[in-house]
């Protein structure tokens, strides 16, 4: 079944294709946060790869740097880098997506400094004034890849980068829509394990699995659930959480997470100017709480979510100490409450499983306030 | 009056306002035994602070803060009655900006919740427990939650906007800010200063700066002229010699400069820097410290340790942390806040003026070091200048638990600070304006124990005989 090896790779950090890509000489570049433009990557012909830390609970190296203030999923995925689960990455692209991110970043490379750095800084506004900043933030990327890698980005190649990149997009969109009916295609564990693998495999091997999954589920299959839910809220990577959260009868149909829809919800423009159409989606439309006087467009987005996947209830979630989400989930919650859908706010520590007991129960409290049968 | 201050349901900002109503109305040369009987007066709390602030070493200081706070929230308060608008600010904002237009005044957020935290009976938690009650997380920040609670969850004080200028240094600052702006449905500009020191990060940060003018302009409907912003940045051209100057007396040794006035100084600096009231108070700062430079007064036997603080202070007990520090000879050279680096403002046209305000924009606390492209390196480069330039024994970063971004840069300042000038870093672990958190007992505890057992044998050199076999 094509689904279960998904499944299987997607549990994996340094998944096989990962492993064979290396074993034919070629590179790695690592990266953590939506607004990297990672067609540059794709078009110096390196593998892009999203870092992640799959729920991994171990945080004891990591703490010598990072602190307990600061964000499990961060300090998760800086022990990665630092016990040496991530030595097959030849270079880090630093994002500032958030203080704890920064953090994460500025410890690994002052501890274990990558073979390659470059750091994209991110306006936190959309401002025609940010807007042509970020797109020379893109020029210079480019051009530290070239220069750091020793290859040349053409534009014909950085073109054939962003179809290669759009189609990935295109088909998660697809994987998503078919989880609108009654009968959704995957579960919300399988569209985190698609999403998962879709940035940590070659373009080409990723639609191949993901087509023949489409293929394999085109039918619709899962039932039996209590009620539809969406999840919004922090960075989470964590299948296990989802599948407890499944477990007790609350199908995820839709999500706004940044390891989710909000990676992939804008079409670019693939014929317009590639570095405009990069600052489109990566700046221009990105749905992140880091983004100032932009609230109206994340919360309506998640309205539009809540609509067409037809969900039951919201569940919106947040690493403990995870600022941007931990406020701006207050004021959602509350828009949510102003239009009678029912909302679940929840803190959690990431990959921590003393918390899935708590998170259990109250997920079937809240199956039980909204009438989930 | 007295009531009014105990009432649950009576905002912060009406709170201290009343409070420094009669501080200011104090007579100028108050006896010992007039205090103690205006101490008696008070709730403990507020007793227990002022007390603080009245020790005759700080007094006259104090009496200058005081007043020019008085002066301050006077101002707030009259501000909407004299048809101009009241803007609320981060304290990593330079406040002159507003205090250059004719309808807006600046309200800043981190000073009115210290003076919650300072002066009010039961500090400022029932505020930050009103920011808690509409579900914020409780590792916000309780330098902007106790004052947006108090807006949030009181009948309190309202801005009409709000400018945002912690974007890109600090994220709960900035975000606890964006929500205040929605829930009262308020216009929120936002000053962001982009993680980037090169010629085009600055012009970029030129360009968000001039964004900001012709957004309040627009707002308040006035144009900011050379005729209004000249006079105040003289005025800021003065705080900044002061500035300058004290920042030579805390040279000396033993140190000359009490603790509270590190305070002092960033107070001025967040809310009434490029003023009159900022103006003589931070004469008056001066003029104390050069008098006890020269007459050598020293609060302790002698001078232990010279410590420089990281970061944010503890507020929560003036006396246990300031004066405590100066009385047991560890001389408080100043803390993050005051790593300031203000510099003069050539006032000859807008333009020149302009490019002053942006480098002080950038320069504020936080500001600079958080917002800089490394948060470690910005951070670490300043508190080493500082620690080799007022000859620190030692550091100390007050960690404050919802300072997320510098407790992420933490490891990587102790590592730089010991590697580049030899100097240790004590790491504490608190709530700079909550006592709940850790008590003043156990960070004063840690701190000796620091100073004991890690600077003093450090510093007379039984440290460097040990050896490795």
């Amino acid at each position: 079944m094509m689904m279960d090896e998904v499944t299987r790779l997607s549990e994996m950090v340094e998944n096989d294709f990962v492993r064979e890509w290396k074993d034919e000489g070629k590179k790695v570049v690592g990266y953590a946060c939506v607004p990297t433009p990672v067609e540059i990557i794709d078009a110096a012909g390196l593998l892009p790869y999203r870092i992640r830390a799959l729920g991994n609970p171990k945080t004891d190296i990591a703490d010598a740097h990072l602190a307990r203030f600061n964000c499990s999923f961060c300090r998760s995925c800086l022990q990665l880098g630092l016990d040496g689960t991530y030595d097959f990455l030849d270079g880090i692209i630093e994002t500032n997506g958030c203080d704890h991110l920064r953090g994460m970043f500025e410890n690994w490379e002052y501890t274990k400094p990558s073979p390659f750095f470059h750091y994209v800084k991110v306006p936190h506004q959309t401002t025609k004034d940010a807007m042509d900043y970020f797109e020379e933030e893109i020029r210079l990327f480019r051009s530290a890849i070239e220069e750091g890698f020793g290859v040349e980005i053409t534009d014909s190649g950085l073109r054939e980068a962003i179809e290669r990149q759009e189609a990935i997009r295109g088909r998660l969109r697809t994987i998503y829509e078919m989880r609108r009916g009654d009968r959704p295609a995957f579960s919300g564990a399988e569209a985190l394990s698609l999403f998962l693998l879709a940035s940590a495999v070659p373009p080409e091997k990723f639609i191949e699995l993901v087509d023949a999954a489409i293929e394999e589920r085109k039918d619709g299959g899962v039932t039996g659930y209590r009620a539809r839910l969406m999840l919004a809220g922090a960075a989470s990577d964590e299948l296990e959480l989802i599948r407890e959260i499944e477990d007790v009868g609350g199908l995820i149909v839709t999500d706004a997470l940044c390891y989710g829809a909000r990676a992939f919800w804008s079409p670019m423009d693939t014929a317009g100017d590639p570095v405009k159409a990069m600052a489109q989606i990566y700046l221009g439309d990105l749905l992140c709480p880091r983004m100032y006087d932009d609230y109206p467009r994340r919360r309506d987005f998640v309205l539009d979510a809540v609509e067409k996947a037809n969900v039951d209830g919201v569940m919106v979630m947040h690493n403990k100490f995870c600022d941007v989400h931990g406020v701006d989930n207050v004021q959602l919650r509350l828009d949510l409450e102003k239009r009678d859908i029912p909302v679940l706010q929840l803190e959690k520590e990431y990959g921590s499983s003393a918390d899935i007991g708590r998170i259990r129960t109250r997920v079937q409290a809240f199956l039980e306030r909204i009438g989930g049968k | 009056m007295i009531e009014a201050l105990a009432h649950a349901h009576t905002g912060m900002f009406d709170r201290v306002a009343e409070l420094f109503e009669v501080i200011d109305s104090l007579p100028e040369n108050m006896s010992d035994e007039e205090i103690a009987g205006l101490l008696d007066f008070l709730p403990p709390d507020s007793a227990q602070a002022l007390g603080a602030m009245f020790v005759p070493r700080v007094r006259e200081g104090s009496i200058a803060f005081m007043r020019m706070l008085a002066i301050w929230l006077e101002d707030a308060k009259s501000a909407v009655g004299q048809g101009k608008k009241t803007i609320l600010v981060p304290f990593c904002f330079p406040p002159e900006l507003v205090h250059a237009f004719d309808n807006a005044f600046p309200i800043t957020s981190e000073v009115l919740s210290t003076l919650g935290v300072v002066a009010l009976e039961g500090q400022g938690e029932r505020y930050y427990d009103m920011a808690l009650g509409l579900g914020l997380p409780d590792h916000i920040c309780s330098s902007n939650s106790i004052e947006v609670g108090s807006m949030l969850g009181s009948n309190d004080f309202q801005p009409q906007a709000i400018i945002s200028a912690a974007v890109g240094s600090c994220d709960i600052n900035s975000k606890t800010h964006e929500f205040v702006a929605r829930y009262h449905d308020i216009p929120l500009f936002v000053l962001e200063k982009p993680v980037d020191n090169t010629e085009r990060g600055l012009e970029q940060y030129r360009k968000n700066y001039c964004s900001l003018i012709a957004g309040l302009e627009e707002f308040l409907d006035e144009e900011l002229t050379e005729d209004k912003l000249r006079p105040v940045l003289e005025k800021h051209n003065r705080c900044t010699e002061l500035y300058m100057e004290l920042w030579e007396l805390h040279k000396a040794v033993p140190h000359p400069v009490p603790a509270l006035f590190a305070l002092y100084t960033y107070g001025c600096r967040f809310a009434m820097w490029g003023t009159d009231p900022g103006v003589e108070m931070m004469e008056t700062i001066v003029d104390v410290s050069k008098r006890r430079l020269k007459s050598g007064d020293y609060p302790a036997d002698r001078e232990v340790a010279r410590c420089l603080l990281t970061y944010t202070s503890f507020y929560f007990d003036l006396a246990g942390m300031f004066n405590w520090m100066d009385e047991r000879g560890y001389a408080y050279m100043g803390d993050g806040l005051n790593m300031l680096f203000p510099q003069p403002v050539d006032t000859t046209d807008m333009d020149t003026m302009i490019d002053g305000m942006c480098v002080e924009g950038r320069n504020m606390p936080m500001t600079r070091q958080m917002g800089a492209p490394s948060m470690a390196m910005g951070w670490s480069d300043d508190v080493i200048t500082a620690v080799k330039e007022l000859s620190a024994d030692c550091a100390i970063y007050p960690g404050h638990h919802a300072c997320k971004q510098t407790w992420s840069a933490a490891a990587i300042l102790r590592d730089e600070l010991m590697k580049r000038t030899g100097v240790p870093l004590l790491v504490l672990q608190g709530d700079s304006w909550l006592k709940r958190t850790t008590p003043i007992s156990v960070i004063q505890e840690q701190i000796d124990e620091f100073i004991k057992n890690v600077v003093v044998p450090k510093s007379s050199g039984r440290k460097k005989v040990r050896h490795r076999s």
